[in-house]
Order: structure tokens, then C-alpha cells, then sequence
């Protein structure tokens, strides 16, 4: 056993722990629904015991005929009980098979929204692709509900399996005793076969998502390929890669069948030696056996309950096995999903535990009634920018340490810049020289490795928690717009008023544009905002930012897709804000830039080269680009 | 029954013909297990009567081995029907989410902008997941309880005829009862399906937007939506199981009549000295055993509740029909291809939408582009002017076919490029916009589309000729190097000359620029200044621009205002025209921006 082995039974206690209630009450009714059918047992060996005692006494038919009845009776309201039980227990289980599963996928969530916004997903050093993300918050979160859920079933027949030993045991002790050979072999096996399951499982879980992986990025790169013409040889390589997972879960899947099969047959076997051994110390009817022999031999009657009650006992046990195999299918999914949240070098330990970590999830309860939502917090405006200072700022993208020398080129070294209130500070350079990285690095989008960051002088401890609205917004070179209406989109939670809306959209220079819109606000931007022009995605990003008004705005390029008269009136409309409008709105800009004419007006310009400051001063002082 | 079985048939006919073999392997495995649940209490029963009847421990013997020996055989069966049943899934399924797949990279741009990427992996994907042991097992389970269910009620005839006749009468009411509300979950479970896949879509969406969403202090605003989902999620959930739970707790309630009848009728038989112990014994061994295969067909009834609603929403899908017609079968020349547009009129508003959502056009005018006319002769440059809005980009999706015109024709290499087959016409029409799309995958997949017909050392020179032999070098295993998704690893400006690296390896004979530097350098521009001059060598050329710095090399200049020319003609002709659009542009250009 290694050491970074997950803890998984403790993991599945402390999910089992967040719904208690609902698990408790799901737990009785799966007693009812499991245990029931040990009733009809009792009842049907008193069924034959009377109809043997009756062939005994020879007397009174009539009444022999009735006394089978109430026992048939009693079997329908069993029957009844027992589907009441059911349907209960079906909206106790669903309740809490959701509950579990959206847990997990709340955290799953939760955990890779806290992560820097800019660094990619990565397994193993690799990076995941979000179609391949999803795999994990649909398989993975499935596998380990299974398992929880299934926790109070095998508990069930776990209770049931003991009353039906101990009532085997009272009729016959040496019998019952031989139920444990199998349970012995069962562990046998399935400890030999541990690693071996959970090293198929992991195949068959990478090769899925490696084809959802590609799917999600074939529907996202539909038209690219629609231009390209490249259908045929992508479809060949999903292809390829749906053969490939075929083979690992097919792999998988019939070793899990072998394992389950061999459970089954232990057990079978077990029922066998069992009988072999029941027949050999002697089967009789009641009518053969005297009061004094009764400890030694079975009736018929208690031969059917013998037969009826071991095959709880059995089912039980591998039932038990195949839970065990199952768990270890789980860790897998659990450390998978340990590992995508988890950073690079946090990856070692395995920061599992915060996926079963308890958090509300305001699901309707058992009857339907809705949780009211909380308020989506707003930002409190507390530090206007007098002053950011940045020294040394430094960021290397993973993999530089253990790749070759030439690949620590990637990223940016020890940056250091100061801006002033109401300052614009235009970085430039050529393309791959670190600018998005520097700016990504600032906000925290990206984990800097080293340096400091200093907000009107005081240290920023945790850049990606500090540098959100009201103190700073940003707009990716690309920016990314989600299907809903626009309202939606620039709002995303920001509660503010019309007036104060369509300012930022005039700044933003997205009126005339929305004035064309059908339906205006309320128009909906399609997946990914793909109904809107690349142009208008850019401006609207901007009015995203500019809404919240920000003490700092950053913006990447923010104007590659636009026009010259677009982007000269979306460029005069925000240096028009800056710094001496009546409005006591300040803010301070950091951008990244070719445009001479944003250069022109510039503060301060800092170009990069490979990572570092080139030159850097006003732009009097430096007359490179213009 | 409202079980649309001629759907099923066909369905199952063309995913599992291509493996008839395999298929009848898993039959005979399937089948012959099925045989072996009715042979097991056969020796039971057997062993029960003799050792009730105290009869020799070898037969009691030879009567355990028995059962022992077949427990082991069922073991190797359902390793083989498992192996089988997986092989048949699987291949049919992964048959089945290519085509899904295909069909919906054939659909146009109209149906991807309503349908997020997310939601598009679950209907290829999470559907059809649904559907493995539909393919595999799920026809073969239900005859085979069929057939089981035949053979013990065979037994119990013989056996006892009273005990034949009800207990037949009881299993044909309890299969025509469970099969007429097997429907009742269909619909839910469709919704089920629906708000599963709009999750997925959700998901997928904000995990590329972490950087956007991160940094606007947008997390609050996501969390909220992820409960808003669960909350629509949850009650769905709640009624589609509830609707399947009829299906289950019915069969208990049969199950509990049957076992009572059987008891009944085996007391009275008893009582009449009709039968010995042994025999009532079994009647009420084989009235357990009736429950079940019916168990087993009500299971395979539930899951096809869920089958059921995947099929319905695959076929939905299949249903959608891409606007672009591809019937043509002119073949376009190699080597540079003219370009002609004749009175051609274009609005978005136009398209059909492709499925319910209403197509929303967000250009001020009606028409996108309004009687626009223009020949571009082979092997000539056109320079494509106007403002966001303006139909620039509509121009480049036009010609290829990513919508097709209202009114008027365009024609390529003289050709209507309708008639031409849309797989060549998107091959021989090169496009670089501003957006690039990069896989999760290595250097020379990005660049070759997984293509393996295009050799290294094409790729090669290819990067050679855009300069980026020295970047390729950079990288640690050359063109194995794996580029993270939504182009990690790379800034937007290197993934934008691996666009370019892309058309160059298709030699095109069209190359339309859409903005394609944009996101460049001046420094990086002027690079790929002499790669453009090389890529537009022997090569008709349209170069769409905001800045006309990129259109100094062109032959013709055309601009465009909402969907209007407003300028058209040779560049030496209007820029030496002092009052044409185009000279007073330059000459704005070289006072606001140049000085």
C-alpha cells in the first residue's frame, strides 16, 4: 500500500455525514424493502410445516385447509407493505443519489473556479481540455453517488444476511458455521485482484475522457473545421480514439466480470458444499424424527428456510465483494478528481478532502419545496488606487523545470512597474514576449512565483482574491461570452441600474449596435456569444468591465477586432473617463497595445522582449514602434 | 403497447448487421445461461425429494456436484457473454456517436450558435452511452425471459395442469400490465435527458470563461446559476425515477399475488392428496422462479423507459437538416481560381432557423449584403473595406457556403459554387481569421486537421516560409509537442500564424484573410508581410482589413458600408482619384495615425 492512497472510506463517510437525516431515513426504508422478503421466509416454512403436521394427524381437513391460508394472507400484506416501502424509498434514494452527486459537482465546481483563471486544467502534468473536464463531473461524480448510495443497501443486506445467520445458526450451528469458508475466499480474491481493477479502471476512464475531450473541442471548433474542410480526418481520429476506449472499458468491463463472476461462483460453490454436507448428516421428514433428534437432523420445513435463508446469506456476500470491487473503481474516480484540483506542484498531496468538504446546495426538498437562493454578494468598494507598485515579477509556464532549457523561455522574469492613479501604462512588444502572461501574473490569473505586489503600499498577499471588482476588471485578449441574453452576460450577478448600464455600453461604443438589436438587453448572444460579431463580443467584454466601474482596468488588445473609427471612438470614449472628468470615477488603465495612437497617449509604456523589460519609459523617451 | 418497435428494428438491423457473428455468439452465451436458471432448481428439487424420500447419499452426491459443475459453467458464460455483449455495444455505439457526430459538424452555423458545445457532447455522447445495452442485451434479455418464462409454465403444465393453467393466466396478465405502463416514464426521462445535457452545456461554457469570470468577480454569479440548474434539475430527476417506480413496485405486487396463488393452489392440492410434498414444494419453487424472468423483463422494460427518450432526442437530432444543400458535382480547376459576385442580396434573418430558436440577426438593416456585385480575375487581390457591421466577414462565409445567398449567384473558378461539392470547394478556399481553434493535441495535428496524409516534411517548410522554423525549435519535442486546449501554452499571436500554417498545407486556390493579423505585432506584421506575398503567389486573394496597412500590396479595392458598395474599383485608380473614399481614407490614415 503507498502512502498518497486515499482515504477513501473515510471520503465516503463524510458524504454519507452531509445528508445524515435523508441517508438515515433511506437507510429504514431500504431495511423495509431489503428485509421484508425474509417474512414470506417464515411464513412459507410454517406454510409447509403445517401441511406436513397435517399428514401427521391425519384429523380434520377443514381446518388444516385453513390455517395455510392465513399464512396465504399474510403474504400479500407483506406484498403491500413492501411496495409502499418501495416507493418511499425511491424518492428518499433519488433525493439522496442527487444530493450526493451535486455535492461532489458543486465542489468540483467551486474548486476549479478558485484556481487561477488562466492556468490550464491539468492531470498529471497533462492539460485537459473542458469536454474532458466534463467526463469528471459526469462520470467520475456517478461513480462515487453509486457507491455512497449503495453504502445503506449493503448495509441492508448486511442485517438481513446476519438475522438469517443467526436464525440458520438456531436450526443448525455446524451448518452455518461453513457460510464463512466463502467469505474468506471472497477476500482472497478480491485482494488479489485490487490493483489490477483499479489499474483498468483508470485506462477506461482516460481513454473516455479523452474522447469526450475531443468531441467537446470538435463542436467548439465547428466552424475552423467547416472552413477547413478537415472533417473526414477528424471524424477518422475520434474514430481511432472510440476504438481505443473500446478496448480499455471492454477490458475493464470484463474484468470487473470476472471478478463479480467469481464471487458468485465462490458463493455458489459455498451452497453447494453446504448441502452436500446437509444431505450427508441427514435430511428427514417431520414425520421420521422423534423431539430428541430434532437437534441433529432438518425437517423438510426447516430444509426450505435452510435453502430460502442461505441465499440471503449468500447474496449477500457477493453482493459485499462486488461493493468492495466497486470502491476500488472509486478511488480511482476520487483521486481523478483529486488531481484536476490540485495544482501542478500541489498534486503530490492530493487535495481530495475539499471535494466531499460540506457546502449548501439549496436543492428542493423531499416534498418539493424550493430553497430561497442568498443574494449574490456585491463588491464593497473600500480602497481607491492611489498607487500600484509591482517588483520583480516572475512566472514560468509548467513544465519548464523538467523540459529542455530552451522551453524556461516561456513566461516572464522579475517585472517590476509602478502606476499612478489616473495613469495609462500600454504594454508592448512582439507576440509570444510575455504581455498576456504579465498581466494574467498581476491579477492572479496565473500563480507568479515570485515577487511583490503593493496596493497603495500595502503587500497583496493573494492576488486572485484582491484584484476583482470594484478594485480591478479585465478583458482577455479573447474574451468569452456565455449563451444568454446580453443583460445576463455584462451583468453576471452586478447589480446596478439601467442608466448606469446603458452608460457603460455607450462607453463601450455597443449602442448603435444594440439599438439594431431585436429584442435589445434581453437578445440572446447564442452559445458562446457566437451571434455577435467578433467586434461586438470585444465591446461587449468591455462593457462587462467598464459597468463595475474598476479602480483599475486592464484590458488585453482590447481592440483587435475593431475597425479604426470603432476603436478611435472606443478609445476616446475611455480616456475621456480619465483623469479629469467632473465624475469622481478614476480610473487608472493598464493595457496591452500596438496601436501608435494608444502609444501616443500613454503615461508610461513598457515593451517586452522574451519575457523582460526591454525599454521602458514615456513615450517622448522611446522612439521605437511609433 | 406503444413501443415503437419498427424504430427499435431498424435502429438495431443497421448498427449490428456489421457484427452478425458476434451477435449470435452473445445470443447462444446469453441464451444458454438463461437455460442453465431453469436447470439449477431442477436439481434442487431433485435433492430435496431424495433426501426427503432418504435416498442414497450418491445420488445426493452426483446432485450437488451437478449443481457445482454448473455454477462453473455459468461462470464461463457470463464472462463471454459479458466480453461479447461489450465488443457488440461498443461498436455499435461508437458507430452510432461517429454518424451523431458527423451529422452535427455537417449542420450549419445557425444550429451551433443555439447549441453550446457542452450540451452537443452530451447528445452525442451521454445519449448515446444509454443506448449500449439496448444494442448488446437488452432484445436478447427479453426473449430469453420470454423463452424461460415459456419453458417453466411448459414444466408447471406438466407438473399440475391447474397449476399450469393459472399460473400462465397470472405471467400474461402481469406482462400485458407491465408493458402497458412501461410508456410512462418516456417523457420524463426525455426531460430528464434534456436539462442533463443543458447542464453539461453550462458546464462546458464556464470552464473555458474561468479567466473572464475570475477576474470580473463573477464566481458568486456562476455558483448561483449551478443552483439554479440543480433546482430545475432535482424535480425531473424526482419524476422520471417516481414514473419508473410504478413499473417496479407493480411487479412486487404481482409477484406477491402470484406466490399467493401458487401457495393457495398448492394447499388445495395437497389437501385433495393431488400431490406429494416434493411437488408442492416445486410449484412453489417455479412460481419464485416465474418472478424472475418477469423481474428481468420489467428491469430491461425500465431501462428502455430511458432508451426510449435517448432514441427520441437522437433522432430529434438527426432530424435537423443542415440549410446547405451539398448536391453539386462541378469540379473546381487547380491553380488560382477567379471570384465573380452577381447582384447578390444576403440576410441572416433570411435563414430558416435550424431548430425552434428564432435566428436573430443583429445588423441594422434588413440584408446583411444588398445587390452586391464584383469579378475578381485568377491570380488577383481584392482589399475589402468597411467598418464593423459593414458584410466584410459575411463575404468570406459566403463563398464558402457557410450560408448560402438569397438572390443572385457568386461563382468561383466560373463555376456556381453551389455545384460544387462542398468538401472540395472548402478545400480549395482557404480562410485566417482572427479566431483560432487549436486541439488539445500535437503541433502537427493543429496543423494538419489529424490529417496523416500530409507529411512532415511538408509541415516543415510550410513553417519554414512563415518563419517559424526557430519557434519550432523552441519547443522541446518539435512537432510532437502537445499544445494545451483554448491554446494554452501559446500567446494569440503564435496561434495566429499557425493559422496561417494551416491554409498554406492545404494550397488553396482562393485565400481569404479576414483580419488575420490583427492580433500581431507591427514587428510580427512585417514577418508575415513576406509570408502573405508568398501564400497570395499564383493565388487569387481577398484581404479583409480594418487597418489599411495590410492592403497595400492589392489589386482592387472595394468598401463597404451596411451591406452596400459604396466604392469599387483598380487601387492605382482610386487612390490617384483625389475625391474617391479610398484616397481620403489613406490620407486620414496618414495624418491621424501615422504622424
Amino acid at each position: 500500500m503507498t502512502t498518497q492512497r486515499i482515504a477513501i472510506w473515510k471520503l465516503l463517510w463524510r458524504m454519507i455525514r452531509y445528508a445524515f437525516g435523508l441517508y438515515l431515513l433511506d437507510t429504514i426504508l431500504w431495511l423495509f424493502i431489503a428485509g421484508l422478503p425474509v417474512v414470506p421466509g417464515l411464513i412459507i416454512r410454517e406454510f409447509f410445516n403445517t401441511l406436513t403436521s397435517t399428514e401427521t394427524s391425519g384429523s380434520a381437513q377443514l381446518i388444516s385447509l385453513q390455517s395455510p391460508m392465513v399464512w396465504v394472507a399474510l403474504i400479500f400484506a407483506v406484498g403491500a407493505a413492501r411496495i409502499v416501502a418501495i416507493c418511499a424509498g425511491r424518492v428518499t434514494k433519488t433525493q439522496h443519489r442527487f444530493t450526493m452527486s451535486s455535492l461532489l459537482r458543486r465542489n468540483l465546481l467551486d474548486k476549479l473556479l478558485q484556481r487561477p483563471g488562466a492556468e490550464s486544467l491539468t492531470v498529471g502534468r497533462k492539460t485537459v481540455s473542458p469536454g474532458e473536464v466534463i467526463s469528471f463531473f459526469r462520470d467520475d461524480a456517478a461513480q462515487v453517488e453509486d457507491t455512497v448510495v449503495g453504502t445503506n443497501e449493503i448495509f441492508s443486506a448486511g442485517v438481513f444476511a446476519i438475522v438469517a445467520l443467526i436464525i440458520l445458526f438456531n436450526v443448525n450451528a455446524r451448518l452455518t458455521l461453513l457460510v464463512f469458508l466463502p467469505l474468506v475466499a471472497i477476500a482472497l480474491t478480491l485482494q488479489h485482484a485490487e490493483a489490477r481493477i483499479k489499474r483498468y479502471r483508470s485506462a477506461s476512464r482516460q481513454a473516455t475522457q479523452q474522447v469526450t475531450g475531443l468531441i467537446g473541442e470538435l463542436f467548439s471548433a465547428v466552424q475552423a473545421i467547416q472552413v477547413a474542410g478537415a472533417e473526414t480526418p477528424i471524424l477518422n481520429h475520434l474514430r481511432w480514439l472510440g476504438d481505443q476506449r473500446q478496448q480499455r472499458v471492454v477490458q475493464d468491463q470484463v474484468f470487473t466480470a470476472i471478478i463479480q463472476s467469481s464471487l458468485e461462483n465462490l458463493v455458489s460453490l459455498g451452497t453447494g458444499l453446504i448441502l452436500l454436507v446437509a444431505a450427508q448428516s441427514g435430511v428427514g421428514g417431520g414425520d421420521l424424527l422423534s423431539e430428541t433428534l430434532r437437534e441433529r437432523t432438518l425437517s423438510v420445513g426447516d430444509f426450505a428456510l435452510f435453502v430460502y435463508y442461505l441465499a440471503f446469506v449468500t447474496d449477500f456476500l457477493w453482493f459485499f465483494g462486488g461493493f468492495l470491487a466497486l470502491t476500488k473503481q472509486t478511488e480511482v474516480s476520487l483521486e481523478r478528481m483529486g488531481t484536476l484540483i490540485s495544482s501542478v506542484e500541489e498534486q503530490e498531496s492530493n487535495r481530495v478532502e475539499g471535494l466531499v468538504e460540506p457546502a449548501p446546495l439549496y436543492l428542493p426538498d423531499l416534498k418539493g419545496r424550493m430553497t430561497e437562493l442568498p443574494a449574490i454578494a456585491q463588491p464593497k468598494r473600500d480602497t481607491a488606487l492611489e498607487e500600484l507598485r509591482v517588483e520583480n515579477l516572475t512566472y514560468r509556464y509548467p513544465g519548464s523545470d523538467t523540459a529542455s532549457q530552451r522551453w524556461s523561455d516561456r513566461g516572464i522574469t522579475n517585472i517590476s512597474m509602478t502606476l499612478e492613479r489616473g495613469s495609462l501604462t500600454v504594454i508592448t512588444g512582439r507576440v509570444g514576449s510575455g504581455k498576456t502572461t504579465l498581466l494574467r501574473v498581476l491579477l492572479g490569473l496565473l500563480p507568479k512565483q515570485s515577487g511583490e505586489i503593493y496596493w497603495n503600499g500595502s503587500h497583496i498577499e493573494q492576488p486572485d482574491q484582491f484584484f476583482v471588482p470594484p478594485r480591478s476588471a479585465y478583458t482577455p485578449q479573447v474574451p468569452q461570452l456565455f449563451s444568454n441574453t446580453l443583460q445576463e452576460n455584462l451583468l453576471m450577478g452586478f447589480q446596478t441600474n439601467e442608466t448606469e448600464l446603458r452608460k457603460a455600453i455607450a462607453i463601450a461604443a455597443l449602442d448603435h449596435d444594440l439599438a439594431a438589436m431585436p429584442e435589445e438587453l434581453n437578445t440572446l448572444i447564442g452559445s458562446k456569444g457566437m451571434r455577435l460579431s467578433g467586434g461586438q463580443q470585444q465591446r461587449a467584454a468591455a462593457a462587462r468591465m467598464l459597468l463595475r466601474q474598476p479602480e483599475l482596468l486592464v484590458f488585453d488588445d482590447l481592440s483587435s477586432a475593431l475597425d479604426l473609427e470603432t476603436e478611435q471612438t472606443l478609445w476616446s470614449h475611455l480616456l475621456a473617463i480619465t483623469p479629469r472628468s467632473p465624475s469622481s470615477y478614476t480610473p487608472t488603465y493598464l493595457v496591452v497595445s500596438h496601436r501608435p495612437f494608444v502609444l501616443r497617449q500613454a503615461d508610461y509604456i513598457i515593451v517586452l522582449k522574451n519575457g523582460v523589460v526591454d525599454a521602458e519609459g514615456k513615450p517622448e523617451d522611446l522612439n521605437i514602434v511609433m | 403497447m406503444q413501443i415503437p418497435l419498427k424504430q427499435y428494428t431498424s435502429l438495431l438491423a443497421h448498427y449490428l448487421k456489421p457484427q452478425q457473428g458476434r451477435v449470435v455468439g452473445l445470443a447462444i452465451a446469453l441464451l444458454s445461461s438463461i437455460g442453465f436458471q431453469i436447470l439449477n432448481p431442477q436439481i434442487l428439487g431433485y435433492f430435496i425429494d431424495t433426501a426427503v424420500s432418504g435416498g442414497s447419499q450418491q445420488k445426493l452426491l452426483i446432485a450437488a456436484f451437478l449443481f457445482m459443475g454448473l455454477a462453473l459453467l455459468t461462470q464461463i458464460l457470463t464472462v463471454t457473454a459479458t466480453y461479447l455483449g461489450e465488443m457488440v455495444a461498443w461498436t455499435a455505439t461508437n458507430a452510432l456517436r461517429l454518424d451523431l457526430a458527423k451529422h452535427c459538424l455537417n449542420l450549419d452555423l445557425s444550429f451551433h450558435k443555439s447549441h453550446t458545445p457542452g450540451e452537443l457532447l452530451e447528445r452525442v455522447d451521454g445519449d448515446v452511452n444509454l443506448l449500449s445495452r439496448f444494442f448488446s442485451q437488452l432484445v436478447i434479455h427479453v426473449l430469453g425471459n420470454g423463452v424461460l418464462l415459456l419453458g417453466i409454465l411448459i414444466i408447471l403444465f406438466a407438473e399440475n395442469l391447474l397449476a399450469g393453467v393459472s399460473l400462465t393466466l397470472f405471467s400474461l396478465i402481469a406482462l400485458s400490465l407491465l408493458l402497458g405502463i412501461q410508456s410512462v416514464a418516456v417523457t420524463p426521462w426525455a426531460a430528464y435527458r434534456q436539462v442533463s445535457a443543458d447542464f453539461f452545456g453550462f458546464l462546458g461554457e464556464h470552464l473555458v470563461g474561468r479567466e473572464d469570470i475570475r477576474a470580473n468577480g463573477a464566481v458568486g454569479y456562476v455558483m448561483r446559476r449551478f443552483y439554479e440548474l440543480l433546482q430545475r434539475w432535482l424535480p425531473i430527476y424526482q419524476k422520471a425515477r417516481f414514473a419508473s417506480t410504478i413499473l417496479w413496485s407493480t411487479s412486487v405486487g404481482l409477484f406477491t399475488l402470484g406466490n399467493a396463488i401458487a401457495l393457495a393452489v398448492s394447499a388445495y392440492l395437497w389437501n385433495q392428496n393431488a400431490i406429494t410434498i416434493g411437488t408442492a414444494y416445486l410449484i412453489f419453487h417455479y412460481t419464485n422462479l416465474l418472478n424472475q424472468p418477469i423481474e428481468r423483463i420489467r428491469e430491461e422494460l425500465e431501462e428502455l423507459q430511458q432508451v426510449e427518450a435517448s432514441i427520441h432526442r437522437i433522432r430529434e437530432l438527426l432530424n435537423v437538416r443542415s440549410q446547405i444543400q451539398d448536391s453539386g458535382n462541378a469540379h473546381l480547376s487547380a491553380g488560382a481560381l477567379s471570384v465573380s459576385f452577381q447582384q447578390v442580396w444576403f440576410s441572416y434573418q433570411g435563414i430558416k432557423p435550424g431548430d425552434r430558436e428564432q435566428k436573430i440577426t443583429l445588423s441594422p438593416s434588413v440584408h446583411t449584403l444588398q445587390n452586391l456585385s464584383l469579378h475578381l480575375p485568377a491570380g488577383q487581390t481584392l482589399g475589402l473595406l468597411g467598418r464593423t457591421g459593414s458584410g466584410k466577414s459575411t463575404i468570406a462565409r459566403l463563398l464558402l457556403r457557410l450560408y448560402d445567398v438569397q438572390t443572385g449567384e457568386i461563382r468561383l473558378g466560373n463555376i456556381p459554387i453551389a455545384q460544387t461539392p462542398l468538401s472540395e470547394l472548402r478545400q480549395r478556399v482557404g480562410l485566417v481569421t482572427q479566431d483560432v481553434q487549436l486541439f488539445q493535441a500535437s503541433v502537427r495535428d493543429n496543423l494538419t486537421f489529424f490529417d496523416a496524409r500530409i507529411r512532415d516534411t511538408e509541415i516543415l517548410e510550410t513553417l519554414n516560409n512563415l518563419e517559424l522554423t526557430e519557434w519550432l525549435q523552441s519547443l522541446p519535442n518539435g512537432l510532437d509537442t502537445q499544445l494545451g486546449a483554448d491554446s494554452a501554452g501559446l500567446s494569440a499571436g503564435q496561434a495566429q500564424l499557425l493559422a496561417f500554417a494551416r491554409v498554406f498545407l492545404k494550397n488553396p486556390g482562393l485565400v481569404i484573410l479576414d483580419e488575420a493579423s490583427s492580433r500581431l505585432d507591427p514587428i510580427t506584421e512585417q514577418c508575415i508581410e513576406r509570408a502573405i506575398a508568398r501564400l497570395l503567389h499564383n493565388r487569387t486573394g481577398i484581404i479583409i482589413a480594418h487597418r489599411l496597412a495590410t492592403i497595400q500590396r492589392v489589386d482592387q479595392i472595394l468598401i463597404l458600408e451596411q451591406g452596400k458598395v459604396v466604392e469599387y474599383g483598380d487601387r492605382f485608380t482610386l487612390q490617384n482619384d483625389q475625391r474617391s473614399r479610398f484616397s481620403q481614407l489613406l490620407k486620414v490614415n496618414a495624418t491621424t495615425l501615422m504622424a
